[in-house]
């Protein structure tokens, strides 16, 4: 199976959430609402052999197991656009703008056999999948590489912080726990979220004031964009608990 | 007088002031961990941060772990286990249990700490949070075994009964 694509910089792609390195996050942290997901996979997911490898196994009861990888969020309400979205479709911060967004639609954190899906656009996207864009995948290989490679080796240099967090976090926290295996054990699975400040004592070199006060400002400026609309309820109180939990810091 | 944090019942300038104030060292790994929870009550992160084992420097921000301490009020320790970790080790490890406040709710943090001597002084290398205990065995006693009281007699003719 080939697939081929191009970019048409329609910005179609540039809404809702958006998973990040931790370098990444740190770099946006004055435009991203940051949160932390755990995702878990049940063996036989979608590359569960890699979600173990970049992140922890879980023992679950009655002797099932999960994978949960523990990554940073852009958490923008799912069809809201991108902080960093320009009305012309271009992006703001382009220069630095994330791994993620450069490895789009491959993923870094699926097994290169494991792409297939991510490269059909979503029905509104205006991505050139036709034969005369670039071939990107040809029988479960990957070939233009430059961009998947150095999302991987991202993932993989933060696992080395994020495995030991989840493990520690996990033991410190029961209920974490019992969370996980609810939404490890849900037919179509899901994500926890945790705020992001729970790992910041775990990144020696961040200045924590200097992010807690973006992140308070980010989170206010999503509450208000969230308040008074229904469909985004859970989101807007996520982000103003969220903006006291920074704001705590300050005071 | 003043009792030092770490419910050791000695006086804070004779247990963990002086290892606080880098005037002594901690002799015992026991020592550094009872120093570590009084660095805690007394908000003194930079010894929790320079008692840390050179690859553990990395994972630990030190602002961070005292700015979000803010509404942490530990009020006590209890050391359960120690094992090795002496005046003449070179590793050990220390079990304990600190009681602290978190918004009006009393927390326990239970630990098994690693320490380690690098360059002959104790460092915190790593700890397992809500440790495991090992599982408990009991040895079964057959009916017709002598019983394990001593009594000569056969167990289920004697406790077995």
């Amino acid at each position: 199976m080939k697939r081929h694509f191009d970019c048409t910089a329609c910005g179609k792609c540039c809404h809702g959430w958006l998973p990040l390195s931790i370098s990444d996050a740190l770099a946006h942290a004055d435009i991203f609402p940051l949160f932390l997901f755990w995702m878990p996979v049940r063996p036989g997911g979608k590359s569960y052999d890699l979600t173990r490898e970049l992140g922890i196994e879980l023992k679950l009861k009655k002797r099932k197991r999960a994978a949960v990888r523990v990554f940073p969020v852009s958490y923008v309400p799912t069809h809201i656009s991108c902080p960093a979205l320009q009305n012309d479709g271009l992006c703001t911060i382009h220069e630095s703008k994330p791994q993620r967004c450069r490895t789009m639609p491959l993923s870094g954190a699926r097994a290169e056999s494991d792409q297939l899906d991510l490269l059909i656009p979503k029905p509104d996207w205006d991505c050139d999948v036709s034969d005369t864009a670039p071939l990107i995948y040809d029988d479960k290989h990957i070939t233009e590489r430059q961009n998947f490679e150095d999302e991987r080796q991202v993932l993989i240099a933060d696992s080395k912080i994020l495995k030991p967090f989840a493990n520690l976090m996990i033991d410190g926290a029961p209920k974490l726990r019992m969370d996980l295996e609810k939404v490890a054990n849900r037919p179509k699975g899901g994500h926890l979220i945790l705020n992001f400040s729970t790992l910041v004592p775990r990144l020696a070199d961040v200045d924590i004031f200097k992010l807690a006060k973006k992140q308070a400002s980010v989170m206010l400026h999503f509450a208000d964009q969230t308040a008074e609309r229904t469909e985004f309820s859970d989101e807007h109180k996520r982000y103003v608990a969220c903006a006291q939990d920074w704001q705590k810091i300050l005071d | 007088m003043t009792d030092c944090p770490c419910n050791s019942g000695v006086d804070f300038n004779d247990c963990c002031g002086p290892i606080l104030d880098g005037t002594t060292t901690a002799q015992t790994a026991e020592a550094l961990m009872r120093s570590r929870y009084t660095a805690h009550v007394k908000g003194n992160f930079d010894h929790v941060a320079n008692t840390h084992a050179p690859e553990i420097k990395s994972t630990y921000n030190k602002s961070a772990a005292k700015a979000q301490s803010k509404g942490t009020e530990w009020v006590g320790l209890e050391i359960r286990e120690c094992k090795d970790g002496g005046v003449d080790d070179e590793t050990g490890t220390v079990l304990f249990s600190a009681k602290f406040m978190e918004n009006g709710d009393l927390n326990v943090h239970r630990e098994l700490s690693d320490f380690r001597r690098e360059n002959g002084e104790w460092v915190y290398v790593d700890g397992k949070i809500n440790p495991q205990g090992e599982p408990r065995r009991v040895q079964k006693v057959g009916r017709n075994e002598p019983c394990p009281c001593g009594s000569g007699k056969k167990y289920k003719k004697c406790c077995g009964k």
